[in-house]
């Protein structure tokens, strides 16, 4: 498997992965809020949101209709939407893709959940690997303390019941997420993910997020041509507005 | 046809499903392959009446039927914004939820389990559309070997004449439209066809179906089925 880099894509893709709780998409929010700023063409894309399969998606896990193997495929599929469509034209098209989870989620969950490991890889070897993965890294105790604090509403699959692992849901969260975690650490090597301290306060998780991301990809080469009009309810000067967009002052 | 039996028993093509055994599949799967207006369905509701008389128990199960993503997968198909890896994953799942839901039970219960259809049509549309054939293998590692395949070959141009004389139309997905052989819906009928026919052949090789002649009449088709499928029933 090839980087997106190594394909020759004009486009680069950043991946967060980590367990719920660990704060990676808090982090990859605010990564793309500052490179939407900087004026760089970014596209953010998450785990399980494709327009097409969504809501199969939902049916299955409200109806406990899933099992492992059907578990994986949906994601799967759902993924191939994602990637067939979005994800590999804005990287022929020179974008900066951040996705919310990649391959990696359904290689960790998928296994967990008892599908041998050499399937779940075949399954999306059609995928290539981000040019950088971050991997929100928290003591599990820490992550599981930040969703279960406020003693949420625990969905069944999202607390691994179909496991059996408990009667309880927190418990069975617990141990899911505990095994969930070692997957992840068990592969962090082999896809060399950039292993970050989530227990650490989000503003400096931040600053570190951004330098990573700017040594590792020349952000001046991807940016949009000309900045992006501005919005119509803001009047600006007219001047600046000819000298943004490169217009031609006389006129 | 094989005879699965205690010392020669039934596998799955790859890694299967976690935690069922192959051996706990006693029933029969068999499988009917062919393009639409071969007499597939036909031919499996002549059987289905012919078994039932005789006393076994029956189930049927088709491709687009699963209650997890028969609706979605429709919708999607109708709204033609599937890419070949989408779909080729998307008929995956169906066909997985049946799988686990229908045949397997089925099967450890003893019944004779009949499928319009099984993973060599979604293999032979993946191929035609260009998909890794590693990685269909890999896919549908989840599959277990049927008791037989019969394929219902029927030529391209006598397709035409069944579909028209039955719809007065050929269905887009049916004519390969997605792949843009031809603008044209009845020469891409016939090109995708014959693709889909080769990529059948390519599979018998692989698979070693039997291949049935579907352009004789109905009739002497469902004659030499029966005659098949009683000697895999050890009926006389």
């Amino acid at each position: 498997m090839k980087t997106f880099a190594e394909m020759n894509f004009p486009g680069r893709l950043v991946a967060v992965e980590g367990l719920d709780g660990s704060g990676k998409s808090t982090q990859i929010y605010l990564l793309k809020r500052w490179l939407e700023a900087e004026g760089i063409k970014v596209y953010f894309s998450e785990w399980n949101s494709s327009e097409l399969v969504k809501a199969a998606t939902s049916k299955g896990k409200k109806r406990e209709l899933l099992t492992p193997t059907t578990f994986s495929l949906i994601h799967a599929t759902d993924f191939a939407d994602r990637y067939e469509r979005h994800l590999v034209p804005l990287l022929r098209a020179g974008y900066v893709v951040l996705c919310d989870r990649y391959i990696f989620t359904a290689f960790a969950r998928d296994v967990t959940r008892g599908c041998p490991p050499e399937w779940v890889r075949g399954l999306y070897n059609f995928a290539a690997l981000p040019d950088m993965t971050m991997f929100f890294k928290a003591d599990l105790e820490v992550s599981l303390n930040r969703i279960l604090e406020g003693r949420p509403k625990l969905k069944f699959f999202e607390a691994g019941m179909d496991l059996r692992l408990s009667t309880d849901p927190y418990e069975s969260f617990r141990i899911f997420q505990g095994r969930i975690l070692e997957q992840y650490l068990a592969m962090s090597k082999e896809f060399n993910f950039v292993v970050m301290d989530a227990n650490r306060d989000v503003e400096s998780q931040q600053k570190i997020v951004r330098k990573l991301v700017s040594e590792k990809i020349d952000l001046k080469k991807f940016k949009r041509r000309s900045p992006l009009p501005l919005p119509p309810s803001l009047p600006a000067k007219k001047d600046d507005v000819t000298d943004e967009l490169g217009g031609d002052k006389a006129a | 046809m094989k005879k699965f039996d205690s010392k020669n028993c039934r596998s799955f093509y790859g890694h299967g499903i976690p935690h069922v055994k192959p051996e706990q599949l006693t029933g029969k799967l068999i499988v009917f392959e062919g393009a639409d207006g071969s007499g597939r369905s036909t031919q499996l509701i002549r059987l289905v009446d012919w078994l039932e008389t005789c006393g076994y128990p029956t189930v049927q199960v088709g491709l687009k039927r699963s209650m997890l993503v028969s609706e979605e997968l429709e919708k999607a198909q109708n709204g033609n914004v599937l890419s070949r890896t989408t779909l080729a994953l998307f008929y995956a799942t169906d066909f997985a939820d049946q799988l686990e839901n229908v045949i397997i039970p089925s099967l450890k219960a003893g019944f004779i389990v009949l499928a319009d259809r099984y993973i060599y049509t979604l293999m032979a549309r993946d191929m035609v559309r260009g998909m890794n054939e590693k990685w269909l293998k890999n896919l549908y590692g989840i599959a277990p070997e049927p008791d037989a395949v019969f394929y219902l070959s029927v030529e391209p141009n006598e397709l035409v004449q069944r579909n028209l004389s039955k719809t007065a139309t050929l269905d887009y997905w049916e004519s390969g439209m997605d792949l843009g052989l031809s603008r044209d819906v009845f020469d891409s009928f016939l090109k995708y066809q014959q693709q889909m026919g080769d990529a059948f052949l390519k599979l018998q090789k692989i698979y070693g179906f039997d291949i049935v002649d579907a352009n004789r009449p109905m009739e002497s088709i469902t004659k030499e089925l029966r005659k098949k499928i009683g000697s895999l029933l050890g009926k006389s």
